[in-house]
C-alpha cells in the first residue's frame, strides 16, 4: 500500500529525517515505534503531505507520487487522526463527521446525514447518539467519531498517533476491536504508540525510528517488548523503574477526607511512600488530587497531616503549606509553552529568589533554575528557550522542577509520564523515587498499570468516584487493579 | 545583537518611518516638531502601556477613552473646590476606583474584559457627560500651574514626554526584574498553569485593570494641561488606538507576549503617521484612511517574518 525508501527532510541545519523506509501493506497494523524526536511525528507529515521529503522516494497504492500536498493525500485515502482531536465540540456527532465532505454542501438533509453517521458508529461496533454534541460525549467516543469521520472518506491507509494516550484499558480494548475490523477489511493502518503492550497485542509488524532511522521492522509475534525497547534506545526494561529502598519505617502519616458530591473518600499516604491511584478514565482519580490540592474550592477536605488538621481550598494556600501539583494535561494546566524555561521553573519560587520588595535577583534565579535543570538532566539549549522547544519529557521534567526549590511536603502527580519517550521515563520515575525517599509524600495518579506497579508501594483503586481496595505491592498484579477498576470483584 | 535587531520588526518600522518622514517633509526633523510630537504621543503614550499590561494577560481595556474624559472633567471641576494638589490626588484616586471596578468584574466575577470595560466605557462617559451637563470646563485660576504639566518643558523636552519616559522606565523594570512582571507574563501565557503554581491569578489580573485606569488619568491630566479644559467629548474610539499600537508593537491579543518598549515604539509609529501627514496637509478623511492602511502594513509586517 505505502512503500517510503531512503527519505530525508531537514529543516534549516536540523535533520529531522535521515534515512527512512517503511513498508506497510494494505490489511496489517503497523506499529511505529520511538522516543519522541526519533523522526515519527515528521515522518506522519511527510506521508500526510504536510512536509515534502527533501530526497527519497514515495509510493503509494503502486504509484509513484512525487508532489504530495494534504489534499492530495486526502484524496488519495490517506487519513491520520491527531493527539489532538480535531472535532468541534459545538457540533453533533453526525455534523462532525460529514464537516468537509464533499456531500455536506449547500442545502443539508440533517435526517439523512443522521442515518448515515448513525450507521458508521454501529459498523464500528458502538453505539452512540449522533444528535449528540462532540463536547458530551466521553473521550473514548470522541475517538470513534474521529474515526467515523476518517471512513467516510473512503480511507485506504489510516494514521493514529498515541491514540490510547487519552484512554483507559476498557475503552482501549474497544478502539482494538474497530482497528482489528478495519484492517480485516483491508484498510492499512500506522499506529504510533510509546505503549509496547498495546503494540505487541495489536500490531502485525512495528518498525523502529531512532534518530531520523529506520532501524528496523519486524514481525510482532517474532520479538518481546525487551526486544524492542533495546532496538529504541539500548536499555534494557527491567531497568525502567528504581529500585525501592530495602528497610523502610514510615514516620508519618498523611490522612485525606474528603467530601466529593456527598460522597466520602478516604485514604492515608506515608512518609517515603508512594501511593499509586489507579483506575478507568473518568473514574474519579483526577478529581480527588483535585480536591487534596484546594483546585475545587472544595472546603469539605480535610487533611490530616501528623495529627494537625490542616484547611485550605485554593492551590495558593496548598502551596503555602508545601503541596504541590503535576497535573495530567501539561500543555494546558502544567507548563507555560510560549514563556521560558527559566520562567516556568521559578514560577511557584519566586518569593525565594526575590528581595521583600518584589523585585527578583536574576542572579540568583538563574544558579537556582541552573541547578535544577542539571539535577532533573533536563536537556535544553539554554533556559532563556520557550518550553516549547523541549521534547515532552522534559517538559516534564521542568514541571516537575517547578515544585523542587520550596520546601515541599507533599506531590500530587498526575499521568507522570503521559507523552514522554521510554528513555526520559526512567529519569523521571528515577526523580518520583528519589522525592519519596527524601520524605515526600507522594500520590501518583496513572492509567498505565506496568507504571503503577512499578512505580508505587500501595495502590489505591477507584471505580465511579469511589475507591474499589487497596493493593500493596506483593498483591500487584494487572488483573487484580483492572477487577477493582471494573467493579468485577 | 545583529540578529536580535532584525527580529525586532517594530523597530525596524518604527526607524523606516523616521527616515521617509524626514525625507518627504523638511520641517519633520526640526527641533519644534519633534518636541510637538512628543507631547503629542505623551498621552495615548500612558495609556498604551496600562493596555499593554492588560494584553498581557489576555485582557482588553474599552475603557480608556472614557476615563480619559471623565478624569479631566473631574478635575476642572475639583479645581473649584480645592487646593491643586488635592484635585491631582482625587482625580487620580477616581481613576484607581473606575479601574478597579473594571478589575473586581473581571478578577472576581469572570466577566468577559471585553463586556466588563465596554459597560464600565457607557457607565463613565455618561457620568463624565452628566459632571459637566455636556459642556467643557475651563480650570480654575489657582489651578491653572497644571499647564505646565501640559505644555511646560525641563532641559528643552516637553514635562509630558519626560513623565512617559518615566512611566515607561517604571514598567519596564516591573516587568523584568520584578515578581509582579512575571506574574503578569505568566498570566497571560497559561492561566491554569499560573493557578495550579499557588499565584492568585484574581490578583494579578485585578491590577492590571487598575494600573490601566490609573495612567489613562494622568493622561487625563496631561490632557487638560495642554489645553486648560476639561472636555467631556475626548477621548471617544482612543481605545483603538492604543489597542492598534499595542499590536503593532508586536503583542499577541491573547498574551503573554510583547515588549513594552516595543508598545511605545507603536505609539511613535502611530503618532508620527499622524504628524506627517498633518505636515503634508493631507485631510483628516484621508488621514483616517491612510493611518488604517499603514496599521494594516505594520502587522502584516509582524506576522510575516515571525
Amino acid at each position: 500500500m505505502l512503500q517510503l525508501t531512503k527519505i530525508a527532510k531537514s529543516f534549516g541545519g536540523v535533520k529531522a529525517l535521515r534515512d527512512v523506509s517503511l513498508d506497510v501493506r494494505a490489511g496489517e497494523i503497523h506499529a511505529l515505534l520511538g522516543e519522541n524526536g526519533a523522526g515519527k511525528s515528521t515522518l506522519m507529515k511527510v506521508i500526510s503531505g504536510a512536509h515534502r521529503p527533501d530526497s527519497g522516494t514515495f509510493v503509494f497504492d503502486g504509484k509513484e507520487i512525487a508532489h504530495n500536498d494534504p489534499s492530495l493525500a486526502k484524496s488519495l485515502g490517506i487519513s491520520i487522526i491527531y493527539q489532538e482531536f480535531s472535532l468541534v465540540p459545538a457540533l453533533t456527532v453526525s455534523e462532525n463527521i460529514f464537516l468537509g465532505s464533499p456531500e455536506a454542501r449547500g442545502w443539508l438533509n440533517i435526517s439523512a446525514m443522521h442515518d448515515k453517521a448513525q450507521g458508521m458508529i454501529k459498523s464500528l461496533g458502538f453505539h452512540i447518539d449522533v444528535s449528540k454534541t462532540v463536547s458530551e460525549l466521553s473521550v473514548a467516543q470522541q475517538q470513534v467519531v474521529e474515526i467515523a469521520k476518517a471512513l467516510s472518506l473512503d480511507v485506504k491507509l489510516l494514521i493514529l498517533d498515541e491514540p490510547s494516550a487519552v484512554l483507559g484499558p476498557t475503552e482501549i480494548k474497544q478502539l482494538f476491536v474497530v482497528l482489528r475490523k478495519l484492517r480485516d477489511s483491508g484498510v492499512a493502518i500506522i499506529y504510533i504508540s510509546h505503549h509496547l503492550d498495546e503494540l505487541m497485542e495489536l500490531s502485525d509488524r512495528v518498525t523502529v525510528l531512532k534518530d531520523g532511522h529506520t532501524v528496523s521492522t519486524v514481525e510482532t509475534r517474532t520479538v518481546d517488548k525487551d526486544r524492542l525497547v533495546q532496538l529504541m534506545v539500548g536499555r534494557e526494561l527491567s531497568q525502567m523503574y528504581p529500585p525501592k529502598p530495602e528497610c523502610r519505617e514510615y514516620e508519618g502519616e498523611i490522612t485525606l477526607e474528603i467530601m466529593h458530591h456527598d460522597n466520602p473518600i478516604s485514604f492515608s499516604v506515608r512518609r517515603g511512600e508512594i501511593l499509586g491511584i489507579g483506575g478507568l478514565v473518568g473514574s474519579g482519580r483526577t478529581e480527588v488530587l483535585e480536591e487534596a490540592f484546594g483546585l475545587t474550592g472544595n472546603r469539605n477536605v480535610s487533611r490530616l497531616v501528623g495529627g494537625q488538621t490542616l484547611v485550605f481550598s485554593s492551590p495558593r494556600a496548598a502551596v503555602k503549606q508545601g503541596w504541590g501539583m503535576v497535573p495530567e494535561d501539561r500543555k494546558r494546566f502544567g507548563g507555560m509553552l510560549t514563556q521560558s524555561i527559566r520562567d516556568n521553573i521559578s514560577l511557584s519560587s519566586l518569593r525565594k529568589v526575590s528581595n521583600r520588595w518584589g523585585f527578583i535577583d536574576a542572579k540568583k534565579e538563574e544558579a537556582v533554575v541552573n541547578n535544577l535543570v542539571d539535577k532533573l538532566r533536563i536537556k535544553l539549549e539554554h533556559i532563556h528557550r520557550p518550553l516549547s522547544t523541549l521534547s515532552g519529557g522534559n517538559q516534564q521534567k521542568v514541571v516537575l522542577a517547578k515544585w523542587l526549590n520550596l520546601e515541599l511536603n507533599v506531590l500530587l502527580i498526575d499521568e507522570p509520564t503521559r507523552g514522554v519517550d521510554v528513555g526520559a521515563r526512567a529519569e523521571i520515575y528515577q526523580i518520583i523515587q528519589d522525592l519519596a525517599n527524601q520524605g515526600i509524600y507522594i500520590v501518583m495518579v496513572s492509567s498505565d498499570m506496568e507504571e503503577l506497579m512499578g512505580m508505587a508501594d500501595r495502590i489505591l483503586v477507584m471505580q465511579n468516584g469511589t475507591i474499589q481496595g487497596h493493593l500493596s505491592r506483593p498483591d500487584f498484579s494487572e488483573e487484580k487493579i483492572l477487577r477493582l477498576a471494573i467493579g468485577a470483584d | 545583537m545583529k540578529e536580535k535587531l532584525f527580529k525586532n520588526n517594530t523597530l525596524i518600522i518604527f526607524l523606516l518611518m523616521l527616515v521617509v518622514s524626514g525625507i518627504i517633509s523638511d520641517s519633520f526633523l526640526t527641533g519644534n516638531n519633534i518636541t510637538n510630537l512628543l507631547r503629542q504621543v505623551a498621552p495615548i503614550g500612558l495609556i498604551s502601556i496600562g493596555m499593554f499590561l492588560v494584553i498581557l494577560t489576555g485582557g482588553i481595556d474599552l475603557s480608556v477613552g472614557s476615563i480619559l474624559a471623565f478624569t479631566g472633567v473631574a478635575f476642572a471641576l475639583l479645581s473649584y473646590e480645592v487646593y491643586f494638589a488635592a484635585g491631582i490626588l482625587i482625580t487620580l484616586l477616581l481613576g484607581i476606583v473606575i479601574g478597579a471596578a473594571s478589575g473586581y468584574l473581571v478578577a472576581y466575577r469572570g466577566v468577559a474584559p471585553f463586556i466588563a470595560t465596554l459597560a464600565l466605557m457607557t457607565i463613565v462617559r455618561g457620568a463624565g457627560y452628566l459632571l459637566s451637563k455636556g459642556a467643557p470646563i475651563s480650570v480654575g485660576a489657582h489651578s491653572s500651574s497644571i499647564l505646565h504639566l501640559g505644555t511646560g518643558a525641563v532641559w528643552g523636552i516637553p514635562t509630558s514626554a519626560l513623565l512617559l519616559l518615566v512611566v515607561f522606565a517604571v514598567v519596564y523594570v516591573m516587568l523584568r526584574y520584578h515578581i509582579l512582571g512575571r506574574q503578569i507574563m505568566a498570566v497571560g501565557s497559561n492561566e491554569e498553569a499560573v493557578r495550579l503554581s499557588g499565584i492568585s491569578v484574581e490578583r494579578t489580573k485585578f491590577i492590571v485593570y487598575v494600573i490601566s485606569a490609573f495612567l489613562t488619568a494622568v493622561a487625563g491630566l496631561l490632557m487638560v494641561g495642554r489645553t486648560g479644559v476639561g472636555t467631556p467629548t475626548i477621548g471617544i474610539g482612543l481605545e483603538l488606538d492604543a489597542i492598534a499600537a499595542v499590536v503593532i508593537g508586536g503583542a499577541s491579543l491573547s498574551g503573554g507576549k510583547g515588549t513594552v518598549a516595543n508598545t511605545l515604539l507603536g505609539v511613535l509609529i502611530l503618532g508620527m503617521i499622524g504628524n506627517i501627514m498633518n505636515l503634508m496637509d493631507v485631510t483628516a478623511y484621508m488621514q483616517q484612511l491612510i493611518k488604517g492602511l499603514i496599521i494594516i502594513l505594520a502587522v502584516v509586517f509582524q506576522k510575516q517574518s515571525r
